[in-house]
């Protein structure tokens, strides 16, 4: 019912890099006793900052030659620089490597990064434009405004506005959720700015388009980060085909294009990732890493995890980079982490001190009374009440919950084909780290890293206690983990597949054949992503994907239709067409769960003022001439106060998609029934 | 032939991939294809208006389509229906599913009809109605007694997700309240429908609640109902001839607040 934005975006730029001598053509002869020659033996040395001694020294010397202040050479690094192995050294197949960025030599990577942000922007912003407004939306949009005018107040000098009086005008109040301040800050203040620049001075977006396009801009920086990262681990074509499948996930674009948190989160929890990551060998990344991890904590508190996953991480970083050579010794682990922390003691020290300050810097509201504060916010959020939400043909609103929501949710609203793909990148990953043994892996795991961050993203939810109304959108940062993993498994796929070619075919260019194959193989994958998500908006949250058949599967198997409210604007057009001649009174709505949004929906001409808000439950239903019922299953019992007071039970319309229904439009009979009295 | 199937074997991930893009391509984008359009259901609606008879029940599967059943077919539909305690007393049942779901109410029935209109699928059921001799819902209000944070009304209320009509009455929490009406024509039967109305409510305070149905003193049937009951139905043996019914509504325990105890009873034949 409402008008879709145009074709699915073209095939992905699919460029797998290039380096003549690749693996498949040329592998080099295998090690005596070691592994056959594989593909990725180089990739997986490429940042030869970690690489063990026998692997490719000469590149770790070329890549890590800058002087680090507070990152001292690893007894692995020394090892490597004394014993020098040219006949593994190999750059991976197309040269992506981090320090090859650094040095401003990987244009071609920055140049791919900027096409996949400048894609991801143009893509959302887009998209937003036929997704209704969610009732979260409303509230951060205000607040967002008011804190935004606060620190143009504050950057032109305005007096008392620093004074507690003055911030807790506009950042805090007494009540618990005044001014919104139950929600940190950093993503509303962007939305007000972005208010202000796009709307209120440039005119080129409505308030809520400006908003959006904060979230939008974060979420393609989160996509070209991505790339980069990816890219840098294990390849340029992997990282491509995993920035696509991160931007092709139905729900991820549908949220990318929200004023809310939940994509700004992810973005932000996997940009404190990467600069962490790259932050274990660079003093500025570390540093980096900090004060993202402060813009994450200042979006929302799903950061307070972060450390979860980078702790772990740290500690095997910092054992396998700084264990003596030979057999285990008793505390040798307790010494090499000791090592590491002395090696790279930046890293943690930036996360531990910068985060936090960042958060207050941001935050002004905890520039007085901090700890008040602070436990006012964490407690709002550890004393929340449990929204209703429908899992496998169950409401549940209430402790415990099934163990498996995230797992089983993720398993049907990320497209198949992303899974399957991701499910070879993580085999690939296993059998190479199985078979090349650990001694022989990088040492900045990467894909420990992402894995790690998957499962603490996912972890709180299989407590049984963390509320699971939101679903897929509170662990939203697992998608960049299958994403990655869905890159590796494509290319490998595709390299296999070349291999055999050439093997069978033995005249045939190796070069072009690879290309085709990994050109190929990513275009159906990555095409198949695009089409699905494409499909599925503007009610992404009510689109499952094949395993569960698609939306109307989902409906077969009991999962949540959607929440927020947002697909009313798909029953605007009806009511407009309900809409009373000039000159006649005015036909107030029954509009429940949209209700936050009606006056928005007016604002933007969406909506004539002869169809009013006719205000909530028992009082708006007997005031109303015209209802919508929001589908959720705890919402039904909008459909029985609008039959009790309506006296039928047949709506007018019901928008659907896909066949399943959303919204039902209810219009009072022309003999009024007497509304029941409340009770 | 080992080449051939070296090939074969380094093909099977890409090949593998790309037909599983292509499948879940196909049924997601075309999972639409797999339901039924307006037009089809227009034409489903007017087979079933030219068999209707005033009384039948109309009933939709699954249970998510249910919205446009009634879009179709809604004005045949009155509210008491749709709010009705069972199916029992509907002698002749029309039901209307696609993608093979079922309607509880025809479970174990055999259809006279089946129709395949483009998917849906018409189905008509007769048997023989369980006959009404009273439905407490036409009674005028009981006289009450006990500590009721709401005093009865009459509602339709929505219990387990599914709307009812019923008594609704609120007791005290910890407290009970009792409902009688005096001189009710009885059959052979007395069946009781009862659950906790409003799933915020049930969210909130999940203490749960019993009801007790007396019949000229007589206990005949009872019932316990959680917040996780959903509408719950019970039967119990009468005597035919006219008796005080007495229902006796208790919210178990200190915590037991809003208790909205929704209940419904049929005297039947």
């Amino acid at each position: 019912m409402t008008d879709r934005p145009g074709d699915p975006p073209a095939d992905p730029p699919g460029d797998p890099p290039g380096d003549p001598t690749d693996t498949v053509a040329a592998a080099p002869p295998p090690e005596p006793g070691g592994d056959p020659p594989r593909a990725d033996v180089a990739v997986a040395l490429d940042d030869a900052r970690f690489a063990p001694p026998d692997a490719d020294a000469p590149v770790a010397l070329e890549l890590d030659d800058r002087p680090r202040a507070g990152l001292a050479p690893t007894t692995r690094e020394r090892a490597a620089a004394r014993s020098p192995s040219p006949t593994t050294a190999r750059a991976p197949v197309g040269g992506p490597r981090a320090a090859d960025v650094d040095r401003g030599g990987g244009w071609r990577v920055r140049l791919i990064a900027l096409a996949l942000f400048v894609l991801s922007l143009t893509l959302v912003l887009i998209n937003q434009r036929h997704v209704g407004i969610v009732r979260d939306e409303v509230v951060y949009v205000g607040a967002g405004k008011t804190y935004a005018r606060w620190w143009l107040d504050v950057a032109t000098f305005e007096p008392k506005r620093t004074s507690e009086a003055g911030i807790t005008r506009s950042w805090g109040g007494k009540g618990p959720t005044d001014n919104n301040r139950e929600h940190p800050p950093l993503m509303k203040t962007l939305f007000g700015l972005a208010q202000i620049g796009l709307h209120d001075k440039l005119d080129v977006a409505s308030e809520i388009t400006a908003s959006r396009a904060a979230t939008a801009a974060v979420h393609a920086l989160a996509i070209a980060i991505l790339f980069l990262w990816v890219a840098a681990a294990w390849g340029q074509a992997e990282g491509v085909i995993a920035a696509l499948c991160a931007l092709f996930v139905p729900r991820a674009l549908f949220h990318a294009g929200l004023a809310c948190f939940d994509a700004p989160i992810a973005s932000w929890w996997l940009l404190t990732l990467y600069a962490y990551w790259r932050g274990l060998s660079h003093r500025g990344w570390a540093v980096a890493a900090g004060v993202l991890w402060g813009c994450a904590l200042a979006t929302k508190h799903n950061a307070f995890l972060l450390p979860l996953a980078i702790a772990p991480h740290f500690v095997w970083v910092a054992i396998r980079a700084h264990r003596d050579p030979g057999p285990p010794r008793v505390g040798g682990a307790v010494i090499a982490l000791g090592r590491g922390l002395r090696a790279r003691w930046l890293s943690a020290v930036a996360l531990i001190v910068l985060g936090p300050l960042t958060l207050i810097a941001l935050w002004p509201w905890l520039w007085f009374d901090t700890y008040d504060h602070l436990a006012a916010w964490l407690r709002f959020h550890t004393h929340h009440v449990h929204y209703n939400f429908e899992y496998l043909g169950d409401n549940w609103n209430h402790p415990p919950f099934p163990w498996h929501v995230a797992i089983v949710t993720t398993l049907l609203t990320v497209p198949l084909a992303t899974l399957v793909a991701a499910g070879l990148g993580v085999v690939r990953g296993l059998a190479q780290v199985r078979g090349r043994g650990a001694e022989r892996g990088r040492t900045d795991a990467p894909g420990v890293l992402l894995i790690l961050s998957l499962v603490v993203a996912m972890g709180p939810f299989l407590l049984g206690s963390t509320p699971i109304f939101g679903a897929e959108k509170h662990w939203a940062v697992a998608s960049y983990t299958i994403a990655a993993a869905a890159g590796l498994g494509v290319v490998w796929a595709a390299r296999r597949a070349a291999a055999a070619i050439a093997a069978r075919w033995p005249t045939l260019p190796a070069r072009p054949v690879e290309l085709a194959a990994v050109v190929a193989t990513a275009a159906i994958v990555v095409g198949a992503a695009a089409a699905e998500t494409w499909h599925a908006q503007p009610y992404a949250l009510s689109s499952y994907n094949a395993l569960a058949g698609g939306a109307p599967g989902g409906a077969d198997l009991g999962m949540n239709r959607q929440f927020w409210g947002y697909a009313a604007r798909g029953v605007l057009p009806v009511l407009r067409a309900q809409a009373p001649a000039a000159g006649q009174p005015a036909l107030p709505v029954y509009t429940h769960d949209a209700t936050p949004a009606w006056g928005w929906y007016r604002k933007a001409g969406l909506l004539p003022a002869s169809l009013p808000d006719a205000g909530h439950e028992e009082t708006g239903v007997a005031r109303s001439q015209l209802a919508i019922v929001i589908h959720e299953r705890h919402f039904n019992r909008h459909d029985y106060l609008v039959w009790g007071s309506y006296g039928t039970v047949q709506p007018i319309a019901v928008l659907r998609f896909d066949g399943v229904p959303l919204v039902s439009v209810y219009r009072r009979p022309a003999s009024p029934v007497v509304p029941p009295p409340p009770p | 032939m080992p080449a051939v199937r070296k090939l074969l074997l380094g093909l099977v991930p890409a090949i593998a991939l790309a037909a599983i893009a292509a499948w879940s391509t196909c049924r997601t984008v075309g999972a639409g294809a797999g339901v039924p359009d307006d037009a089809t259901w227009a034409r489903a609606a007017a087979r079933v208006r030219a068999g209707h008879q005033p009384g039948d029940l109309i009933v939709f599967a699954p249970r998510w389509n249910d919205p446009v059943g009634r879009l179709h077919l809604g004005d045949l539909i009155p509210v008491e229906m749709a709010g009705r305690l069972d199916g029992e007393r509907y002698g002749r049942i029309w039901e209307l599913d696609i993608r093979g779901a079922r309607a509880p109410e025809t479970r174990g029935l055999k259809a006279a009809e089946v129709h395949d209109v483009g998917g849906v699928i018409v189905r008509r059921f007769e048997r023989a109605p369980a006959a009404v001799v009273t439905d407490v819902l036409t009674l005028p209000p009981p006289t009450t007694t006990g500590p009721a944070a709401r005093p009865p009304t009459l509602t339709l209320a929505e219990v387990g997700f599914e709307p009812h009509r019923c008594w609704q009455v609120v007791p005290s929490a910890g407290q009970t309240v009792t409902l009688r009406w005096d001189q009710v024509a009885l059959g052979g039967e007395l069946v009781l429908g009862v659950g906790l109305a409003d799933v915020f409510t049930r969210r909130d305070v999940r203490a749960p609640a019993e009801v007790i149905v007396d019949v000229g003193g007589r206990e005949v049937t009872r019932a316990r109902v959680g917040v996780d009951s959903g509408w719950v139905r019970v039967r119990g043996a009468t005597a035919p001839g006219t008796a005080a019914l007495t229902v006796t509504v208790t919210a178990i325990g200190r915590e037991a607040r809003d208790r909205l105890v929704c209940f419904a009873i049929e005297a039947r034949r």
